[in-house]
């Protein structure tokens, strides 16, 4: 994610402020107030639907429920009752707030429902709201809905000025939320559930609370917006409020400006937007939805990551291209009108973007050093310890089984880590290692048995509350937020910590892990960019960044030539110098006998062993095990 | 990809700068002839070749659905307004000016109409505007021209009660209260059959004006409206079906219907929903005596062929031999001229008919407006239509009282399908052949 | 009696809506696309139904033969499109929404806005029907579930029993690994886009033989199409079948017991518990295949 930048959003909030005022002193066409207000309304709805969709990753089909939702309230309470239209535009924002609520309370509890079922499920609301509003008399009945016009106060008269104005106000709230959840951990939050939930979860985000808060936003914005709305509209159907347009058209200008970006939604709105009023405007008779639907499927292709990935690389030269085509049309005058001025500038705009040559990589470009801050000294976890020092248990799992279906990966293990020790886990191929891992780090939940962390039962907890108590694991195949660089992923597990940290301090802070682990050189470099070897370091850091009791090494040392293992058993000491307890889970026994305190081994879910490592290797069931079912032989 | 990039982006720049060019006044689509390249002869009757107009053309701007849910009906009012402004520029355009139509694609979108006309009126300045297609459309214009004081003639908004801006004017009028003056012009033909029809099965498409027909508003509860005028004429209600907007499951309504049996199927839907009820009551081998339906889409119907004989609708102008006989020359003129365009364009139904006659009323009123005045002032020429009416080819002299929101007294018909085509058969006194009762 | 009947009508249209989703399914479930551009051919099918039957006088159902292969080829380009793009889910949906405006666009252009539908003579099935016992199955829509039931089983048969289909359905569940194992995907993908298309030009077809057309009829099939699809199960074909009728069986129900406009309301509710308690579709496979 790229530092704040003022720029632009302040030239947005001016420009928003300053156009009714020029239109008191320019008289200019009222058509262009209305026609802002279209492209303010859209980007008030695609911004909203990006919190969610764009920065979550949880793609939402159903844009148009909130906006229906909002449309209808204000038709119902406004329109038929005559309420105050004020008050009714906020319990519109609240109504489908509520709605957000109620579907991201059933949606995002369920494991289960992840990505495109979420989107179906979205998909469906809308069409039972309009079903609904259809059927019930009080609300609709069929037969739509006239909304008179509202009384607006004489200082923004006339009506187009009046109604510039609202939209401006629920479009600024949308962008505002947008522009600082981009850089404050609501927006991180979501940016790591979009990465890798469960992961996420696992680091300590608590990744309910922060979707929940997205759709809420999505709700509460796009009901305002569809409030406002329905004052311009005059009259109000439900084959004209509940169709896909809205949906489908916050999807197109969120992909095409660009989801990662506050910005790119209102990019996306005005493209399209204007793109379609010149199409409508110039009665090509049967060619806009062509030149639509082609410009469409163009852009898709040439920029999936939309536009603002590709103004951000040269922006200077793209807001030159657009004002100096603007002006010079302006000056000139005579070819056209100031609709047409701005749609040809956006058009050099975009061609200027797509010249061939990378420009800078918004990665390179002025990411604000981190100061190293102080270095902490490590051992939050290290007690001072006295002579007669006895190791307390750290975690106690009694009795712990887990199926899956008809398959019984655990049956019935019982293991205690105390503090200080490093626990080698070994076993041959489905034994359970991994298995037991997830359970007691949250992920699974055990079909019976009690896990139990200092002293407290923790296994109804949610993953993101075992981090905080202090568990963190790492993955065998390495899972770095692919979106953030080395450090960032660092600073996220930081930032929700136990103590909530801001992301400068986070970035701070994590300068300690990074020169834990020796990625210090690696520390501005996207993950993908990054070897295997690397990624586990990474994987290391990011679980000792929340600062566990308890540390589980799930296979980190996989794939590794016999240097990176060497490098990574120091890592490993490191680590466990600092007074974290470890418990490794490892195929390669060479490396549990240079570690481990003590070594437990799994066979078909028991356990089958346990003690230091040399008698337990030597145990002849223990060999039976691994050289009757695996070809591992100790020492590789 | 890198080697494509510049063509592509210098192709989508072209196709944004195009698209930026075409609004400018040039070319635009849909807009008329040129001034005094009409080719067609005049056989106007005294004909003297009328002055070609001239000067600066009198811009008319409005929108219709070209495209989308409503297109297959804008498409009609696209080419009887285009016939209409081609034969007034012929005979020498409005006040000696000539005329020109910017007509724009809405398709269908309330939002977009808005501020369609926005623009039309504010930033490209034209002199009149003429309402877009179908009620909730031309609901979403009005408020923009009651902002800019814009006489607003519209040709199919029925729903009278809604449409409360002073200086919009109908070309189609149900008059005030269509939710009750249908029903009894039904009832008053179906007394005529004496008693054989007596019960009804009521099928209705829950949007907007049909709704509004069958149930009155849902404000008000006393509303009158079929459900409650013709049981009080004696028709009893025997099945009532309403069913959503774009419905295209008639299995289960047909099914009901046969069930219950009715002497005659009203349906007070649009479009081609007749059809697909008439179909799949075939299905079922079912065929009620009678069957009226309100608003269909005329050619369509007449496609059933031997299914669809018998069936009754509202019509405000059908271009029956003896009708034609009985009007003006120039009206045959006209029909026969719009069947031909239409013929070209492609359509499959070519007769000039109550969506083209609506039209026509509607360019009626604004160029008799304008000319009533002798200048482009809408307020005078609000005023003017509210003192003086207007004299329309399709519906004689017509009066807009404010106080029925300009709808003026009705000379909606009943037509119905004989021998494959579309007649006249109620008043009995307009009737060009007589209402034929059910069938066997 | 009048329930049966009416739930007889909207199982067999719903079997037609299944032959719609069958398509849209499959690519959605083993080449992870959405592909919006699976109801432009459906509409390019069933104008091409019309035209060719009312201009050449061929029997209606005889179209196929032209449209099928036609639309096969069309099917199979989009997705050697996608392809050449390396298109991800997300954007395959825009890319091919902006295929189909532009294909309704074209379509209104050549046809015109306006209500197409053939004639009665030119195709008397719409007015057929076949009476079982007090019971009517109107031809057009059994036609829809006969073609229906032959595709999907036959569809079915090749997934389970032939390499080619195992291979897709590998590649459907993890891509990565299906790929190592020397899987081709780029030709399975085009052969099964390429099938897709088909079965749209053979669901175009039917839906010409039985309603009339417009170039906005796409839309109004999107959200049943759809709700089929999440019924059934992504990428499960039978699945599909099964849910497209349940859909349409309820619909038709509902119509009667309540009000037509009340069928969207129970279908789409099912739909959401359906996402709730069994996210897999409500015909899941066997595990373990």
């Amino acid at each position: 994610m790229r530092k704040r930048s003022w720029v632009a959003p302040t030239a947005v909030a001016l420009g928003l402020v300053a156009t009714p005022v020029l239109w008191e002193i320019t008289r200019f066409p009222v058509f262009y107030l209305v026609f802002v207000s279209g492209i303010l309304f859209w980007a008030a709805q695609a911004t909203s639907w990006n919190i969610l969709s764009g920065y979550s990753g949880y793609f939402s089909f159903g844009q148009g429920a909130f906006f229906g939702v909002g449309v209808y309230t204000m038709a119902v309470l406004f329109g038929r009752h005559g309420w105050n239209w004020l008050f009714v535009v906020l319990l519109g924002g609240v109504a489908a707030m509520l709605l957000a609520a109620g579907i991201g309370a059933i949606a995002f509890r369920l494991r289960s429902l992840r990505g495109e079922i979420f989107a179906l499920l979205t998909l469906a609301v809308p069409f039972i709201l309009a079903a609904v509003v259809r059927l019930v008399d009080v609300i609709d009945g069929g037969q739509g809905i006239v909304v008179p016009v509202p009384a607006f106060p004489e200082a923004v008269a006339p009506f187009q000025r009046f109604y510039f104005v609202i939209s401006a106000v629920v479009a600024l709230l949308a962008l505002t939320a947008a522009y600082l959840m981009q850089n404050n951990r609501y927006g991180w939050a979501l940016f790591a559930v979009r990465d890798d939930e469960d992961v996420a979860e696992g680091l300590g985000v608590p990744t309910f609370f922060h979707k929940m808060i997205a759709i809420g936003i999505n709700g509460l914005i796009g009901g305002m917006s569809g409030a406002v709305v329905a004052l311009n509209l005059g009259f109000v159907s439900v084959e004209g409020t509940f169709n896909l347009r809205v949906p489908l058209f916050v999807i197109v200008m969120s992909v095409l400006g660009g989801r990662n970006h506050w910005a790119g939604p209102l990019v996306g709105a005005v493209y399209i937007h204007t793109l379609q009023n010149r199409l409508a405007d110039a009665g090509f008779d049967g060619w806009s939805l062509i030149v639509l639907g082609t410009v469409l499927v163009l852009l898709m292709i040439l920029a999936p990551d939309g536009l603002m990935s590709r103004f951000s690389r040269r922006p200077w030269q793209v807001s030159a291209a657009f004002v100096l085509v603007l002006a010079g049309l302006a000056m000139f005058g005579t070819w056209g009108e100031p609709v047409d001025w701005v749609a040809a500038a956006l058009a050099a705009a975009a061609i200027v973007a797509f010249l061939p040559g990378r420009g800078v990589s918004p990665a390179q470009r002025g990411v604000s050093s981190v100061g190293l801050g102080e270095s902490r000294a490590f051992g939050e976890a290290m007690k001072t310890r006295g002579e007669n020092w006895t190791p307390e248990p750290v975690v106690t799992a009694t009795d712990v089984a887990k199926s899956f279906g008809g398959v019984d990966a655990l049956r019935g293990v019982s293991i205690t880590v105390h503090e200080g020790e490093l626990v080698g886990l070994v076993g041959p191929n489905g034994s359970g290692k991994t298995t037991l891992v997830n359970l007691l780090s949250g992920a699974l939940r055990p079909t019976s048995g009690s896990i139990r962390l200092a002293g407290a039962e923790i296994v109804r907890l949610p993953p993101h509350q075992i981090a905080h108590l202090g568990i963190a694991r790492t993955y065998q195949i390495p899972r770095p937020f692919s979106s953030l660089t080395v450090r960032d992923n660092i600073a996220v597990a930081i930032m929700f910590g136990r103590e909530p940290k801001s992301l400068a301090e986070s970035r701070a802070e994590a300068e300690e892990f990074l020169m834990l682990v020796g990625l210090t050189d690696l520390a501005d470099v996207r993950p993908e960019q990054v070897n295997l070897h690397e990624r586990q370091l990474l994987e290391m850091a990011r679980a000792m960044a929340t600062r566990p009791s308890l540390l589980l090494l799930d296979e980190a040392l996989a794939g590794l030539n016999p240097v990176e293992i060497d490098n990574a058993v120091a890592v490993v000491r490191r680590i466990h110098g600092s007074g974290v307890s470890i418990v490794l889970v490892e195929h390669l026994l060479r490396v549990v006998i240079q570690l481990a305190t003590r070594v437990i081994v799994l066979d078909q879910g028991r356990q089958l062993a346990e003690g230091t490592a040399d008698v337990v290797l030597r145990d002849p069931a223990v060999v039976t095990a691994y050289m009757g079912k695996e070809s591992h032989a100790p020492g590789d | 990809m890198r080697k494509k990039t510049p063509f592509v982006s210098v192709l989508v720049a072209f196709l944004l700068v195009i698209a930026a060019c075409g609004g400018n006044g040039g070319g635009e689509g849909s807009t008329t002839a040129p001034p005094g390249t009409g080719e067609s002869p005049d056989t106007t009757e005294g004909s003297e070749t009328p002055e070609a107009p001239s000067g600066d053309p009198i811009v008319v701007g409005g929108t219709l659905a070209l495209t989308g849910p409503l297109g297959p009906t804008g498409v009609i009012h696209q080419i009887a307004g285009e016939l209409f402004v081609d034969r007034l520029n012929e005979a020498g355009g409005l006040l000696g000016r000539p005329v020109e139509w910017r007509l724009l694609d809405d398709e269908s979108d309330g939002a977009r109409i808005a501020e369609l006309y926005e623009q039309l009126i504010s930033q490209d300045g034209v002199d009149l505007i003429i309402g877009p297609y179908a009620t909730p459309n031309i609901l979403a214009a009005m408020p923009v021209a009651e902002r800019h004081g814009f006489v607003l003639p519209q040709h199919t908004a029925v729903l009278a009660p809604a449409l409360t801006y002073a200086c919009q004017f109908p070309g189609w009028s149900i008059g005030p209260e269509p939710n009750v003056f249908i029903p009894n012009q039904l009832a008053d033909a179906l007394d005529s059959l004496g008693g054989d029809i007596s019960t009804v099965g009521l099928v209705t498409n829950e949007g907007g004006s049909t709704s509004f027909v069958s149930y009155g508003s849902p404000d008000d509860p006393d509303d009158a409206a079929t459900v409650t005028v013709l049981p009080e004429r004696g028709y009893e209600i025997v099945a009532d079906i309403p069913y959503p907007i774009g419905n295209t499951e008639w299995g289960p309504v047909a099914t009901e219907l046969r069930d219950a049996d009715p002497d005659i199927v009203v349906v007070n839907g649009l479009g081609v929903e007749a059809n697909g009820l008439i179909e799949a009551m075939g299905q079922l081998d079912y065929s009620p005596p009678m069957m009226f339906a309100l608003f269909p889409a005329p050619g369509a119907v007449l496609g059933l062929g031997d299914a669809a004989e018998g069936l009754l609708s509202v019509s405000i102008f059908e271009p029956n031999e003896p009708i034609l006989e009985a009007m003006d020359p120039e009206v045959r003129e006209i029909t026969e001229e719009f069947s031909a365009r239409v013929e070209e364009e492609g359509l499959p139904y070519t007769a000039f008919e109550t969506q083209a006659a609506a039209s026509w009323n509607t360019w009626e009123i604004l160029t008799q407006a304008v000319e009533g005045v002798g200048e482009i002032d809408h307020q005078a020429m609000c005023d003017y239509l509210h003192e003086n009416g207007a004299d329309l080819t399709f519906a004689g002299q017509v009066e807009f009282d404010p106080a029925s929101n300009n709808f003026w007294p009705t000379n909606q018909v009943l037509k119905q399908v004989q021998d494959g085509d579309w007649l006249v058969v109620w008043p009995e006194d307009v009737a060009v052949s007589e209402l034929r009762g059910p069938a066997g | 009696m009048t329930e049966l009947q009416a739930s007889i009508f909207g199982a067999l249209t719903g079997s037609l809506f299944a032959l719609m989703a069958v398509g849209l399914s499959m690519l959605w479930g083993f080449l992870k696309i959405i592909n919006l551009a699976h109801f432009a051919m459906i509409l390019l099918g069933g104008y091409l139904t019309v035209d060719l039957a009312s201009r050449l006088g061929m029997s209606p159902v005889a179209t196929i033969l032209i449209t099928a292969p036609l639309m096969f080829l069309i099917g199979a380009l989009v997705q050697a499109g996608f392809d050449r793009f390396g298109v991800s889910e997300l954007n395959s949906l825009l890319i091919s929404y902006g295929l189909l405006i532009v294909t309704v666009q074209i379509v209104t252009n050549v046809w015109t806005a306006d209500f197409q539908r053939m004639s009665p003579d030119i195709n008397p099935l719409s007015l057929q029907s076949v009476a079982i016992g007090p019971f009517v199955f109107p031809m057009p829509t059994l036609l829809a579930a006969g073609f229906g039931t032959v595709l999907v089983f036959g569809a079915h048969l090749v997934l389970e029993r032939t390499y080619a289909g195992r291979a897709l359905q590998a590649f459907g569940q993890d891509r990565q690994i299906a790929s190592a194992f020397g899987i081709d995907h780029r030709t399975l993908g085009l052969v099964l886009a390429g099938t897709a298309g088909a079965s749209a030009a053979i669901a175009g077809m039917l839906f010409a033989v039985g309603e009339p057309l417009t170039p906005d009829s796409p839309f109004e099939w999107i959200g049943r199409v759809f709700a089929i699809v999440i019924l059934g199960g992504i990428g499960n074909v039978t699945g599909t079948l099964y849910a497209g009728v349940l859909v349409g069986a309820i619909s038709g129900l509902v119509s009667v017991l309540w009000s037509p406009s009340a069928a969207p309301l129970a279908v789409f509710s099912l739909v959401v518990l359906a996402l709730v308690f069994r996210p897999n579709g409500l015909f899941p496979r066997k595990a373990g295949h």
